[in-house]
């Protein structure tokens, strides 16, 4: 059986790898993949510990179900944005859009 | 039964008041007869409870609760003694009087239907003040009565003078009412209730006494003293009488002025408790009746010499009370009430029928043009003096015997040299109104007698003022259902029937006879020449006592160099400390922190996202380091 730190470490190479795009890529779209990365190393830490600490309890593996759903309704919302975005001004650098302050 | 009536006595005449204010100019004659027809009603009203409380024990009571936070609840309600009793009529008969006497005198006046509208709303909040049964309702009639009064006072706003003195009777007043108020709050702090009867009880049983009682009682003086024009709040009654001379007479000499002596009268007892205040009561009755006495002698407007005279009767009244004698007091307002009010109306009569001239040295003679007035006012003025056997000598006749009674020589002197005044005053009145020939011949060529709607009231009046002395007497004043007459409390402690001792009679007749004397001696038929003479050998005093002994200029100092200094410095504080460094400073110090700090928004994503990055490194080292 592949124990447990295994999968930390796989979950923490994704969630670093989730912030690392998040802070240095300026497509929108990369933007928003590197955030389900992130979700995604939650997801498998989850079902790790649920499989690991406890078979009868099912708490971890209904909340990644729940990470699952709530990531598909984020990502059309922010894709829908997106979309707008590149609609008025034909770009999605993140940095250009920068009007929304003082 | 009744006392559930009762409460109708105040809301029949604030029900006129709300439909006079809002529909007067539409109803027809401007509403001047809802007036009258309410004033009528509670009268009828007021007969009936008459009725009902004849022979029957007193107080009555009746009380509806108001409000309840945790233990402590509010209970409005009425109570009905023989204080209130006395005070009903005298209120309901001299409104109803000046009701159908205004309707002569302010014919043809602007805000004619505002003018009854007012007066109803007096009527009612006046009568609420002497139905209370507790201290709370009775400091709401307090204040309406003095609004009714500005609002009278003020009635001719277009003149300037009329603006000023309602002002002046509005602060003034103001100043003994804040003390009011407090003495209300101490009392309720003390004891936890606001209801007249349970005060008194605790009083009696040595509850609540001390000097948190002296205190109390003190600044409920104060009100007292305010309302009523005792010295040192003189000075806004005789300026009251910029007002409607109808409203002179109700508000300024028989009803809302005696308020405060209604006051002393119903706390007495524990007045009588705190120990020193009847001292007090008495020496400001002394000092007003006697400086009001004196003041009135130079004073050369029949309303102004009328106006000096009511704070001189009101002195009267508490010194009376100051000596214990309840009964002899409220008596004396009783009595007082009708022939105030009948002499002020006459002066109305006067004013009206010499087209707008109130100055003696215009008037003279007018007894030959205006018989009905002059006989009236005649008998207003012998009632005043206190001529056997009219109104006046039966009440000055229980004040003389309470003060013989109670504090000794000392006061009884005074109060005989203020009975010498009054007379005195009250004769140069009448003298130099009513005899001699005409001082301003245009002004006596216009005179007329008034119509039958002003001389009624004044005929009326007259005969309560000859008749009003009698209820001193038991089985008189049994017979009007009065409880068991005003005679059995002359004296708080000591219960006991008023009888006629001749040798005080003769000793008042002989204050009346002297006062009359030199009065006589100055002005008969209306001559100036002996006065003019007298004034002329001691310029100095004359001149003080024509200025008022420097009152009024003596406030407007205070006022122009202490109470304005003390403003400035205040004004200055706010405006600069408070205003400019506290409030606009601490918006100026945001809006400037805000300007420096909105630089951090960059509106950039990525910062946003390092930023929390950031932030939840730095938080999982503080947790790292702090769990150690």
């Amino acid at each position: 059986m592949i124990p447990l730190e295994n999968y930390l470490v796989l979950s923490g190479i994704l969630f670093s790898l989730g912030v690392y795009g998040v802070l240095s890529r300026r497509n929108a779209v990369l933007v928003l993949m590197s955030v389900e990365l992130m979700l995604n190393a939650v997801s498998i830490n989850f079902i790790a510990f649920s499989a690991y600490l406890d078979v009868t309890q099912i708490t971890g593996v209904i909340f990644a179900i729940f990470v699952v759903a709530v990531a598909a309704a984020e990502i059309g919302l922010a894709l829908a944005i997106v979309l707008r975005i590149f609609r008025n001004r034909s770009s999605i650098n993140i940095d250009e859009a920068a009007e929304l302050k003082w | 039964m009744s006392a559930e009536w009762a409460w109708l006595l105040a809301v029949i005449p604030a029900c006129a008041f709300i439909v006079l204010a809002l529909f007067g100019r539409s109803l027809p004659r401007q509403g001047d007869w809802l007036g009258v027809l309410t004033v009528t009603s509670i009268l009828g009203l007021l007969i009936a409870i008459f009725t009902k409380t004849f022979g029957a024990k007193l107080p009555m009571l009746n009380a509806v609760e108001w409000t309840s936070i945790g233990d402590f609840s509010l209970s409005h309600g009425i109570a009905i003694d023989w204080i209130t009793l006395i005070m009903l009529p005298v209120i309901i008969i001299v409104a109803l009087m000046v009701n159908i006497f205004s309707i002569g005198y302010m014919r043809g006046e602007p805000r004619y239907s505002w003018y009854f509208a007012v007066l109803q709303l007096f009527v009612a909040s006046m009568l609420l003040l002497v139905l209370a049964d507790n201290l709370l309702l009775l400091y709401i009639a307090w204040e309406l009565v003095g609004v009714c009064s500005f609002l009278l006072i003020g009635f001719y706003w277009e003149k300037r003078s009329a603006v000023e003195a309602a002002k002046k009777a509005f602060i003034t007043t103001r100043v003994g009412d804040v003390g009011l108020l407090i003495g209300i709050i101490l009392l309720w702090k003390a004891t936890g209730t606001f209801n007249i009867h349970e005060l008194i009880s605790y009083v009696e049983h040595g509850e609540l006494g001390g000097t948190t009682l002296f205190v109390s009682m003190l600044f409920i003086f104060l009100g007292a003293m305010g309302k009523s024009a005792q010295l040192p709040f003189h000075v806004w009654l005789p300026d009251a009488m910029e007002g409607p001379t109808p409203v002179s007479a109700l508000i300024h000499a028989a009803t809302m002025v005696v308020a405060g002596v209604y006051l002393v009268a119903r706390l007495l007892p524990m007045f009588e408790a705190a120990g020193g205040m009847m001292l007090i009561i008495t020496l400001v009755g002394l000092a007003t009746a006697i400086y009001s006495g004196i003041v009135a002698f130079a004073q050369t407007d029949i309303k102004k010499v009328l106006a000096y005279s009511t704070v001189s009767q009101l002195g009267f009244m508490f010194v009376a009370l100051g000596v214990g004698g309840i009964g002899a007091g409220m008596f004396h307002l009783f009595t007082h009430a009708f022939f105030k009010a009948l002499l002020f109306l006459g002066a109305g009569s006067v004013i009206l029928g010499t087209h707008h001239h109130q100055e003696m040295r215009n008037l003279g003679g007018l007894l030959r043009k205006m018989p009905i007035t002059g006989i009236t006012f005649a008998i207003g003025s012998l009632a005043l003096m206190g001529l056997f056997p009219l109104a006046g000598f039966w009440s000055k006749e229980t004040i003389l015997s309470a003060v013989d009674y109670g504090p000794g020589s000392w006061a009884f002197i005074l109060i005989s040299i203020a009975s010498i005044m009054t007379a005195f005053y009250t004769v140069r009145l009448f003298l130099r109104t009513f005899t001699g020939e005409p001082q301003d011949a245009a002004v006596a060529e216009k005179t007329h007698e008034s119509s039958l709607i002003m001389t009624g009231p004044l005929i009326v009046l007259a005969i309560f003022s000859v008749f009003a002395g009698f209820f001193i007497f038991t089985d008189f004043s049994k017979a009007f259902g009065l409880p068991g007459g005003i005679s059995e409390l002359i004296y708080l402690h000591y219960p006991k029937h008023f009888s006629v001792h001749w040798d005080l009679v003769g000793y008042s007749m002989a204050l009346v006879v002297i006062g009359t004397f030199f009065g006589v001696w100055f002005y008969w038929r209306g001559s100036t020449e002996r006065s003019t003479k007298l004034a002329e050998w001691q310029p100095a005093i004359y001149h003080m006592i024509q200025r008022k002994f420097f009152f009024d200029e003596l406030y407007q100092f205070v006022i122009n160099r202490i109470i304005l200094g003390i403003s400035y410095v205040v004004s200055w504080f706010d405006r600069y400390v408070v205003n400019d460094t506290g409030v606009d400073g601490s918006g100026e110090l945001t809006k400037y922190s805000g300007f420096v700090l909105k630089h951090l928004q960059t509106g950039k994503v990525p910062n946003y996202a390092l930023a929390i990055v950031v932030g939840i490194i730095m938080l999982s080292l503080i947790t790292l380091v702090l769990r150690g």
